[in-house]
């Protein structure tokens, strides 16, 4: 039996959500999620009925966030979005979309792919031709790295010490910004840490389940449950620098499937900054930081407060002299994983965005800081400026 | 180990004002807040006390304050700290430059969406209905589509009522909302969040509204803290407008709520969203940290002081169980009617409090939890808000109040 209920009828219809909903608010295509979840979730149950505005959820999470009943509404958007494909077929977007993971491992193991790929990417943008499969040109998808964060993982000589972690890169991370994982490895070697890399893992599935490939993201669910079992059983912990992928391997993993172990999983499971600022709680935090004299912008990423455990980036960076850092917080910042790159959604995506861009702009800071790998394309592509994960500042401090 | 000289457990008005006044202090404060509260469901003014106890208006909250039963909470805090609350949060209005009015010794009556009037205390600009007074026209506007919301009604209701018997039009504007789905004011509110929303809104109303009349408005008048949206719109129009109490999700409360949030992030408390709070770790009749529970673990948070401002049953503050309602974090003594049957006031509208809604923890001046022989239950926990015993917030309209001045003692107390 799942742990985890998705009971419509804990909704009182008090409107809380509603009034959190990032997309509600910018757009009324989207009839919001108290209608579209627990109120229709009530229909679904008798009838196979589709909701045309589903599809505008963008799962960022701040309806779950608001509701004091507890009512998972977006992962009930999530379900029913997937049952609604059974009478449907995906676009070529979609499918696309939903599978950065295949795309970029055709991408990368062509020598050369990367570049190429890219380039694919670039034309392919300028003839239209990724509008016509329903993905926008008004931004471009997220460039290949040259080199994947695994392939450089394994040419690193690290120091070995008796204390390990596991790392799950994500999709994100490995094939797109490999530098965050090497600075991951980086501030974990600093404390004494050696980094393992499981190279079994696949992606999270977060992309399949929002675009409705729901029983395909349960295979790798499975899969990576698995690994995450063999960790666990060794106490090793798993940790994520992906906060969408945290929330995935954590939480989604269990309101959606029913796969053995997956609370127990859940426990051995940590986002980077928690880690380390549990490690400075212990008092076993590495604190030789030189100064950087910085002043930078933090963005709070919905899937990282969705987790409930505060923003330990902020707590975290706090230990580096010199570093000024300001809390942005601007709410979502409305690309939401492959949601902003959807043709239709892109405007929506820039809409939610621009109480962020404009706080950014505002700050004059030429840094951003940002857990999460999509936040970071958003607000580079709204805001024009570069962001960084917290660990590569860490990295930096570090190294100084 | 990290710890905060407080931890408030709930974001609902009782937790964000503690959190606004232990912070003022020089405090460490921590916020653990599951959802978002009562504030965007209920209205964002202040309601001090509105009825006495044999259900008839008050003159004014003082004067009610005067004559109130020792079991209520506000006798335990007392009038000087219902005052420094008072100041304390008309104070932070006042520097988010979104000032309230009001004071303890005038009732305000303002207008609902049904054309009664109900009586509040502390308001912002918006409901200020003095210009009503002097006024000869006013205007019921209305939003095409808004739903549950009927100008005819407020105006035909309204009239009846002293001092309200003014020459009434009613006025329809269309925010050329043209899908299918329902029209709240927060979607009239964000319209004319925007330039162009404004600018379509007083386009339409200039030519049906004469100089120097009151526009009666539902809550749309925008959804950031400030009074930006009513100026402008003041100022082309050259009306006065008021806004009035309609069904959620509430505009004003959203403000409300926005400001005090502003308040605190700005203040540097560390607001910790998506936690449920489970149960705590005492050692000594202490409480040395409360342990939350998420889907993937638990974890805890150490603190010298808590303020327990989690709400009543509805909410999760207070859990009814056959034969008892419990406080589920602390297992804090509640009191309640032994027979549960005692509960409820047959007549729902009755002309008496209700028992239910007076159920709840029993505190000292200080908030502090009393044990049922009168000790202090725990030394270093306060109360705060909804789950206080000895007072029915709808029957008196005292919620918002009541948040106020107990989250303010509680604060004071740690
Ligand atoms: C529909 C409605 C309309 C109202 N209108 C008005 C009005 O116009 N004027 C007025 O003065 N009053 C009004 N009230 C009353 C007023 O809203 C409340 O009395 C007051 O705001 C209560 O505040 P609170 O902070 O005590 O509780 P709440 O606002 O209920 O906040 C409690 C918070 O604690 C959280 N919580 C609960 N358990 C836990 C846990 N275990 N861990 C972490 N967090 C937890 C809850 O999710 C919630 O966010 C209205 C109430 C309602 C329901
Ligand atoms: S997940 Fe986000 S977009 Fe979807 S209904 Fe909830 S708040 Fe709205
Ligand atoms: S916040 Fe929760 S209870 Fe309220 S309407 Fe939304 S789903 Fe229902």
């Amino acid at each position: 039996m799942k742990m985890y209920q998705h009971n419509p009828d804990n909704c009182t219809a008090c409107t809380a959500c509603v009034s959190q909903c990032p997309v509600t608010a910018v757009t009324r295509k989207f009839r919001g999620p108290k209608m579209v979840g627990p109120a229709l979730e009530r229909l679904r149950l008798s009838q196979e009925d589709a909701e045309p505005s589903l599809e505008y959820c963008s799962n960022c999470k701040n309806c779950d966030m608001a509701c004091p009943s507890g009512v998972p509404i977006s992962t009930l958007n999530m379900l029913a979005r997937a049952k609604s494909f059974k009478n449907r077929k995906h676009s070529l977007g979609e499918e696309l979309l939903a599978h950065g993971e295949k795309m970029a491992k055709l991408a990368v193991n062509l020598p050369g792919g990367a570049f190429f790929a890219n380039m694919g990417m670039h034309i392919g943008s300028g003839l239209g031709l990724m509008r016509m499969v329903g993905i926008t040109g008004q931004r471009s998808l997220p460039a290949y790295a040259a080199e994947s964060f695994l392939s450089q993982f394994k040419k690193l000589r690290q120091q070995i010490f008796p204390d390990k972690v596991v790392f799950y890169p994500g999709c994100f991370i490995n094939y797109n910004d490999p530098q965050v994982g090497m600075d991951f490895v980086a501030v974990m070697q600093a404390n004494r840490y050696e980094v393992i890399v499981e190279e079994e893992f696949v992606c999270c599935g977060s992309p399949m389940v929002v675009t409705g490939y729901l029983a395909e993201a349960e295979q790798h669910a499975e899969k990576n449950s698995e690994l995450i079992k063999k960790w666990r059983e060794k106490s090793v912990p798993v940790i994520t620098c992906c906060t969408s992928c945290g929330l995935m391997l954590k939480q989604e993993y269990q309101e959606l499937y029913d796969i053995e172990g997956l609370a127990e999983n859940a426990k051995n499971l940590y986002d980077a900054c928690e880690f380390l600022l549990l490690l400075a709680d212990k008092g076993k935090l590495n604190t030789q930081f030189a100064a950087l004299e910085e002043k930078v912008i933090y963005h709070a990423p919905c899937h990282l407060r969705a987790q409930g455990f505060g923003l330990p980036a902020l707590d975290l960076l706090e230990f580096i002299p010199g570093l000024t850092v300001e809390n942005a917080d601007a709410g979502c910042c409305g690309l939401s994983g492959n949601y902003g790159f959807k043709a239709d959604k892109y405007d929506i995506s820039m809409d939610i965005g621009e109480r962020l861009f404009a706080r950014i702009k505002g700050s004059g800071t030429a840094t951003a800081v940002s857990d999460c790998g999509t936040c970071r394309l958003q607000i580079a592509h709204g805001a024009g400026v570069a962001a960084v994960h917290p660990v590569t500042l860490l990295r930096q401090a570090y190294q100084r | 180990m990290r710890e905060s000289d407080v931890i408030v457990i709930g974001s609902g008005f009782a937790g964000l004002i503690a959190a606004a006044a232990a912070d003022k202090r020089g405090k460490k404060v921590t916020v653990l807040s599951k959802g978002v509260g009562t504030l965007t469901i209920g209205g964002g003014t202040i309601d001090l006390l509105g009825y006495g106890n044999d259900g008839r208006p008050l003159a004014n909250p003082a004067a009610g304050l005067a004559a109130i039963e020792p079991a209520h909470p506000y006798k335990k805090i007392g009038s000087p700290a219902i005052y420094a609350a008072i100041k304390f949060f008309l104070a932070i209005c006042e520097s988010a430059g979104y000032p309230y009015l009001g004071r303890l010794e005038e009732m305000k009556w303002i207008p609902t969406a049904a054309g009664t009037l109900k009586p509040t205390c502390l308001v912002p600009k918006t409901m200020d209905t003095t210009c009503l007074k002097s006024a000869h026209t006013v205007y019921a506007a209305g939003f095409q589509g808004l739903k549950d919301y009927y100008p005819h009604l407020v105006a035909k209701n309204l009239s009846k009522l002293p001092g309200y018997d003014k020459n009434y039009e009613i006025v329809m504007v269309n925010p050329h909302f043209t899908d299918g789905r329902d029209v709240s004011a927060l979607d009239v509110a964000r319209w004319l969040d925007t330039g162009t929303g404004r600018k379509e809104c007083i386009r339409q109303l200039v030519k049906k509204v004469k100089a120097g009349a009151v526009i009666l408005m539902p809550p749309v008048l925008g959804t950031s803290p400030d009074y930006q949206v009513l100026e402008e719109m003041e100022t082309a129009l050259d009306c006065r407008l008021v806004e009035t109490v309609a069904i959620p999700p509430s505009v004003t409360g959203f403000r409300l709520r926005s400001m005090m949030l502003n308040y605190l992030k700005t203040a540097g408390v560390r607001i910790i969203e998506q936690v449920s709070v489970a149960r705590a770790i005492m050692e000594k009749g202490k409480c040395l940290g409360v342990v939350t529970q998420n889907i993937d673990r638990e974890r805890t948070y150490y603190a010298k002081n808590f303020i327990l401002a989690n709400g009543g049953f509805y909410g999760g503050g207070l859990r009814a169980e056959p034969g008892q309602a419990i406080e589920p974090i602390f297992n804090l003594p509640v009191e309640a009617p032994a027979k549960q049957e005692e509960w409820g006031n047959r007549q729902l509208f009755s002309p008496e409090k209700q028992s239910f809604a007076k159920i709840g923890i029993t505190v000292d001046n200080k908030m502090r939890p009393l044990a049922p022989n009168g000790s202090i239950a725990i030394e270093n926990i306060f109360i705060a808000g909804r789950n206080l015993r000895g007072y029915d917030f709808c029957f008196e309209k005292s919620g918002n109040g009541v948040a106020l001045a107990s989250g303010y003692q509680a604060a004071m107390s740690v």
